[in-house]
């Protein structure tokens, strides 16, 4: 049992999504409560493996019985280490929140696609599991594949503007999936392997491979291709028009996992593929996604401070968020490494909160642009909430997100990298600013009379953005041991 | 100056396949960036897609090479089994019937979004939809 939890954790949701439709077809108000125990026996497994792997250690899995260790490798295999089952706890929470969120906001979608609805989610969220424990680069391409196409079609759910968006989204997503194939490509022409595992022994036998033109090539593709996937900086077009159109329910599961899951790709490739732990060869590549992640970093709060619409600030957080985690990545020491990996876990955590958030005003108070804040005022739970989310994003100590900064900025000191500093802590006051905007709407006088709310807010959104809120909180709180968790990930990525 | 060009001329000359690769791969991009037909679009990024997969199926290319498949020598008279040089490498194929898989995966959904996107706003044409949006 315990040696094939891996793939249970992925047939789980993978299986219930394809059993959906045939249950939809005869009675679809059993999908949800499906598709949420599903999850919810997902999110259990997971914190099960998590606790068999800090026991037994790394475990890797051969699908189908291929077992690994054969030379070359045979079949596919799939890595459950500490950072893979750490991030599965963190997916299948979210989903299944996500999921029980939804419920209230369901009649928006429209009955008939309530079948197509959960069972997207689910591929969904298989797709990502995939990913995650994914032990070679094609394995990759093809998880992010399906969890695009997902994606495309829970964005387009929407209706409306919502197509176009997904749409754009399509086209970018499609293009930075093709990149990345031809990175794998360029990868295997050279390596003639495509396990990740594989490819770190052959770049640690022979460093002077990874000068080779070919190798290159394919790492300015592979990561072009994560890059868009993962909305940094320059090639974030896609990201704001999607996560603002996408259904109000679906927008805080693609802003916490999508983007987070590609920067997990990428940093799974980076240090277990490229050995960039270890050797100095794939240093200027950190340096280059070092440096977007500045850009990003600035760029982001920068553009969310200009917003009107709630959501569009949020997505424009997110990719400020993703260009911090990247700046920890790229400074090759233990501490910015397990910062960066705990401010992943924090951030895919806040960009749901506040989704979550903003999902429920539009809903409840019909809040949709910064001028309509006051409105919030009728309702503490959402506000209360939403101060424990942006104290989490500006970083401000008992949240999770000041501890995940401050182990950044404690190893870019380490690293003596004084212009990233700079970068986090001008992107920090820009948050704040952001953040003070709103809040200024919400408390500060306004002529905006606030008229009745529509309905009180159903249990489980309350559930969802009071757990959310909860969480960054317990998260700083626990910092101490999780960043002693995620160390040992950085020493298992060689640094 | 002539001399490095004629090298680098000779050079792409004995890779056809990759030249092959680069014209449609920036054919694809060419189409897909400057048209704002939708469907357009799609036939740029098709051919994008296509074009890596050619590269991706090249590489695998082995002259005088048999199909993957165990057989057995039967000139001699003991039944030896033919060294695996001789066999092409099948996995680049493999990866190709799987890219093209998703290929065909991405193209159903978005033909699906652009079939949903006329049936709103009557239009194939991204400026048109955007401008009747307003």
């Amino acid at each position: 049992m315990r040696d094939h939890l891996p793939v249970i954790l992925f047939l789980l949701p993978f299986a219930t999504a394809i059993c959906l439709p045939m249950v939809g077809l005869k009675a679809h108000r059993w999908c949800r409560p499906l598709a949420l125990v599903s999850l919810l026996v997902m999110f259990g497994l997971a914190i099960v493996n998590l606790l068999l792997v800090r026991e037994h250690g790394e475990q890797s899995y051969g699908l189908a019985g291929w077992l690994p260790g054969s030379d070359p490798t045979l079949g596919i295999e799939w890595v459950n280490d500490h950072l893979a089952s750490a991030m599965l706890v963190a997916i299948s929470f979210l989903a299944s929140l996500c999921l029980l969120y939804s419920g209230s906001l369901t009649p928006t979608i429209g009955k008939h696609r309530v079948v197509p609805y959960y069972t997207l989610i689910l591929l969904l969220i298989s797709a990502l599991t995939g990913i995650v424990f994914a032990g070679d680069i094609f394995n990759v391409f093809v998880f992010l594949e399906v969890a695009a196409l997902s994606a495309y079609a829970l964005v387009a759910l929407a209706g409306g503007r919502a197509l176009i968006a997904a749409f754009r989204y399509l086209i970018l997503g499609t293009l930075g999936s093709t990149f990345y194939l031809l990175g794998v490509v360029f990868f295997y022409a050279t390596t003639g392997t495509l396990n990740m595992a594989e490819m770190y022994q052959q770049f640690i036998a022979s460093p002077e491979l990874l000068h080779s033109r070919a190798i290159v090539g394919g790492m300015t593709f592979l990561f072009l291709g994560l890059g868009i996937k993962m909305a940094l900086f320059p090639l974030h077009a896609w990201l704001p028009g999607a996560y603002t159109r996408a259904p109000d329910a679906i927008s805080p599961l693609l802003a916490g996992l999508m983007t987070k899951v590609a920067l997990y790709g990428c940093v799974r490739i980076l240090f277990w593929g490229l050995a960039a732990g270890k050797l100095l060869e794939p240093v200027p590549a950190l340096t280059l996604l070092g440096g977007l992640g500045m850009l990003a970093a600035l760029a982001g709060s920068l553009l969310a401070l200009a917003q009107q619409e709630l959501k569009r600030m949020f997505a424009y957080g997110g990719i400020s968020h993703i260009g911090l985690i990247l700046i920890g990545v790229s400074q090759t020491n233990q501490t910015a490494f397990a910062g960066s990996m705990f401010y992943l876990m924090n951030d895919a955590i806040m960009q749901a909160g506040l989704f979550f958030i903003a999902g429920a005003a539009i809903l409840h108070h019909g809040v949709r642009t910064v001028t309509d804040l006051p409105r919030l005022r009728q309702s503490p739970w959402l506000v209360a909430a939403f101060i424990a989310l942006a104290l989490s994003m500006i970083g401000i100590p008992p949240t999770g997100g000041f501890f995940g900064k401050w182990h950044i900025i404690l190893g870019a000191l380490e690293a003596e990298n004084y212009l990233a500093i700079t970068a986090i802590v001008v992107s920090t006051l820009l948050t704040m600013a952001y953040f003070q905007r709103l809040f200024l709407r919400i408390f500060g006088h306004s002529e905006v009379v606030p008229d009745s709310a529509e309905g009180s807010l159903a249990l489980p959104v309350k559930l969802a953005v009071g757990l959310t809120a909860m969480l960054v909180v317990v998260l700083g709180l626990c910092s101490g041991p999780l960043i002693g968790f995620f160390r040992l990930t950085a020493s298992a990525a060689g640094l | 100056m002539s001399e490095q060009i004629q090298v680098a001329l000779k050079e792409a000359l004995e890779r056809p396949n990759l030249v092959a690769f680069v014209v449609l791969f920036l054919c694809g991009f060419f189409v897909m960036t400057t048209n704002s037909n939708m469907i357009k679009k799609l036939i740029g990024i098709y051919l994008l897609q296509t074009s890596v997969l050619l590269l991706l199926v090249t590489i695998g290319v082995k002259q005088d090479a048999s199909v993957p498949i165990l057989i057995a020598d039967h000139t001699e008279s003991s039944e030896t089994i033919v060294p695996a040089d001789y066999y092409v490498n099948p996995l680049p194929h493999v990866l190709t019937l799987t890219a093209i898989v998703v290929q065909v995966a991405t193209l159903g959904v978005s033909l699906a979004l652009v079939a949903a996107i006329y049936r709103k706003y009557s239009s194939l044409d991204e400026n048109e939809v955007l401008q009747r949006i307003e």
